[in-house]
């Protein structure tokens, strides 16, 4: 127990070093930033696929909405940056809820496609609605606000910034999984039946699920916007949907600390590998494949079962 | 609005319909059988396009040797993947077979976009299809009622095969277990294989049948994926009678909002599978506790 402890307090220690660092070890500042903005997508989405075994293919659905609503709330309403945030969670979980009512529906391998499906509908509301989302030339113009009197236009001071909002949705997200709900969450992931005859209405716990982890993804997604100035068209598609998966997967989902390491290296690696090549859906596929027939458990807890036994 | 107007948009409907219904079939077997939502079903079907475009254009072959040899070709390739690949992960939660058809999804995709490049490849609809015939109240081109007719014999066929045979009646008995197939006795890692070649190969046909009424191009299977996912949600997951109901309703409706409100081409059929869920949440003929 006590050298339990004590790894705890190593890997805080290590993880607190990293995060400070990171501006510093990767090329350039934005993308350290963009690396803890998928993280945070994936904290969100561990909790819906990890601990509550649905595995949704429409996330970006909530990144996109999340960074539409954050980005045309700065060009049209608000200068605040909390506000803006808040307004893009607010449009997300407005669209999870009916969402996360109709796909929640349907059960295990269902839900994938019912969710990639409704996500498809918003990507294509968000490509016809030219005059209010830029159409595929996406929403330009998003300003980066001051946080009262702190600039957040430099680089790394928005990295900081970032940090910051990733800590407190890491704490978050360990708070829900930990919560009374989160043990529910995994009991009816684990057992359905029996968790419905001790009185839990399964429905109802995957309905919030769904709409914590839209929340998560939205906030990604408005951090996301605020750091390119843009939003992208592609931010509501498929591949975006696909990634997210991908990193919880490689991570190790189910794990939340999995995710995010697994959240920060893909960003790395793509971006690394984009530079080198254009290839990076072939790599993508490969990795998927790779990972699903060998390291199912993710990279964290294979190599712990295969080396440290 | 002129009547023949919106008879032959009736038409293009079917014939759109037609696409559909092939590549929901396939995918409502595979799925009802072996329990693998397969993501790289749009691949394959641009897979057969592909290959018609190769064996008209480079072997000089003629489009009735390619309707025969694409879709074998197709189903080769996916009965090697179930072999080599998905048959690993059948006793496992069904969401990892999901996940590597993803990841095979983009390794096709972006193979071919390197092999052939990112633009489309124009394909000419065969010499012996071209023109148009009368049928009597208007002129409609041929080889989209050649596709109509093949799409209404495979159905049959397709139907026949399923209630008459032994390994329909595997398919019928739409198991997710291998040892209810087990007690079948039959061979059941090869009976799968073939089943899942048979769902490859129906989509790499729909391919080839529509390769000459659109341009063949690498993002054709993505696009047309997640709308035949919504077919198959709408249809009922594992029915076959759903998916060409809900085939020809989806064909219709594409067609007829291209006609009068061109912005609900890409979201009305999302409404639509809304509404379905709404009303009926495992679709018209889905199954109570059919792989929940």
């Amino acid at each position: 127990m006590q050298l339990k402890a004590r790894h705890k307090i190593a890997g805080i220690i290590v993880g607190a070093v990293f995060l400070l660092a990171a501006p510093y070890l990767v090329p350039y500042q934005a993308l350290a930033t963009q690396m803890l903005i998928f993280a945070i997508f994936a904290i969100g989405f561990d909790i819906l696929f990890g601990y509550t075994g649905l595995l949704s293919f429409g996330h970006a659905a909530f990144f996109g909405l999340g960074a539409y609503g954050t980005g045309l709330s700065l060009i049209h309403l608000t200068s605040s940056v909390p506000l803006a945030l808040g307004m893009g969670i607010l449009l997300a979980v407005a669209v999870a809820i009916p969402m996360g009512f109709l796909s929640t529906q349907r059960h295990g391998i269902y839900f994938a496609m019912v969710t990639l499906a409704f996500a498809q509908l918003i990507y294509f509301i968000a490509f016809q609605w030219r005059s209010l989302t830029g159409g595929d030339d996406g929403l330009q113009g998003v300003p980066r606000p001051s946080l009262g009197p702190v600039d957040l236009s430099s680089d790394l001071v928005y990295y900081y910034f970032v940090m910051a909002v990733f800590i407190l949705a890491l704490v978050l997200g360990v708070r829900i999984i930990r919560s009374p709900f989160g043990r529910a969450l995994q009991a009816l992931r684990e057992n359905t039946d029996r968790a419905m005859s001790v009185g839990y209405d399964p429905r109802k716990y995957k309905l919030i699920s769904f709409v914590i982890s839209a929340g998560f993804a939205a906030l990604a997604g408005g951090l996301y916007a605020m750091l390119q100035n843009f939003v992208p068209l592609f931010s509501l598609g498929l591949d975006i949907s696909g990634e997210i998966v991908l990193m919880t997967l490689v991570g190790g989902m189910g794990t939340i600390y999995g995710p995010v390491i697994g959240a920060m290296s893909i960003v790395y690696v793509k971006d690394f590998l984009s530079s080198q090549t254009d290839v990076w859906p072939l790599i993508m596929g490969v990795l998927y494949v790779v990972s699903v027939m060998t390291f199912r458990r993710g990279v964290v807890k294979e190599l712990k079962e295969r080396f440290f036994k | 609005m002129e009547p023949v107007f919106l008879f032959s948009q009736f038409f293009n409907g079917l014939v759109l319909g037609c696409i559909y219904v092939l590549l929901s079939l396939g995918l409502t077997v595979v799925f009802g059988t072996l329990g693998v939502v397969n993501f790289a079903h749009g691949a394959l079907y641009m897979l057969g396009a592909y290959a018609a475009y190769t064996i008209a254009n480079h072997l000089q072959l003629n489009f009735l040797a390619c309707l025969i040899l694409c879709p074998l070709v197709v189903a080769a390739i996916g009965m090697v993947l179930e072999k080599l690949l998905i048959s690993k992960l059948y006793k496992l939660p069904h969401y990892y077979n999901l996940l590597l058809t993803f990841g095979i999804m983009f390794i096709i995709q972006d193979a071919i976009k390197i092999i052939f490049g990112p633009e489309g490849e124009p394909f000419n609809i065969p010499d012996l299809l071209q023109g148009a015939v009368n049928l009597g109240f208007m002129f409609y081109p041929k080889y989209r009622l050649f596709i109509l007719v093949v799409t209404a014999l495979l159905s049959g066929g397709l139907w026949l095969f399923i209630e008459k045979t032994r390994l329909g009646a595997i398919i019928r008995a739409g198991t997710d277990n291998a040892e209810m197939a087990d007690a079948l006795g039959t061979n059941i890692s090869w009976t799968f294989t073939l089943i899942f070649g048979l769902g490859a190969g129906l989509s790499g046909l729909a391919g080839v049948l529509a390769a000459p009424i659109q341009n063949v191009q690498p993002a054709m299977g993505m696009d047309i994926l997640v709308q035949t996912f919504v077919v198959v949600i709408i249809g009922g997951m594992g029915s076959i009678g759903g998916s060409i109901l809900a085939g020809l309703i989806i064909g219709q409706i594409l067609t007829f909002s291209i006609v009068f409100w061109p912005p609900g081409s890409t979201t009305l059929i999302y409404a639509f599978m809304a509404l379905v869920l709404v009303t009926r949440p495992r679709g018209f003929f889905g199954r109570v506790s059919f792989f929940e």
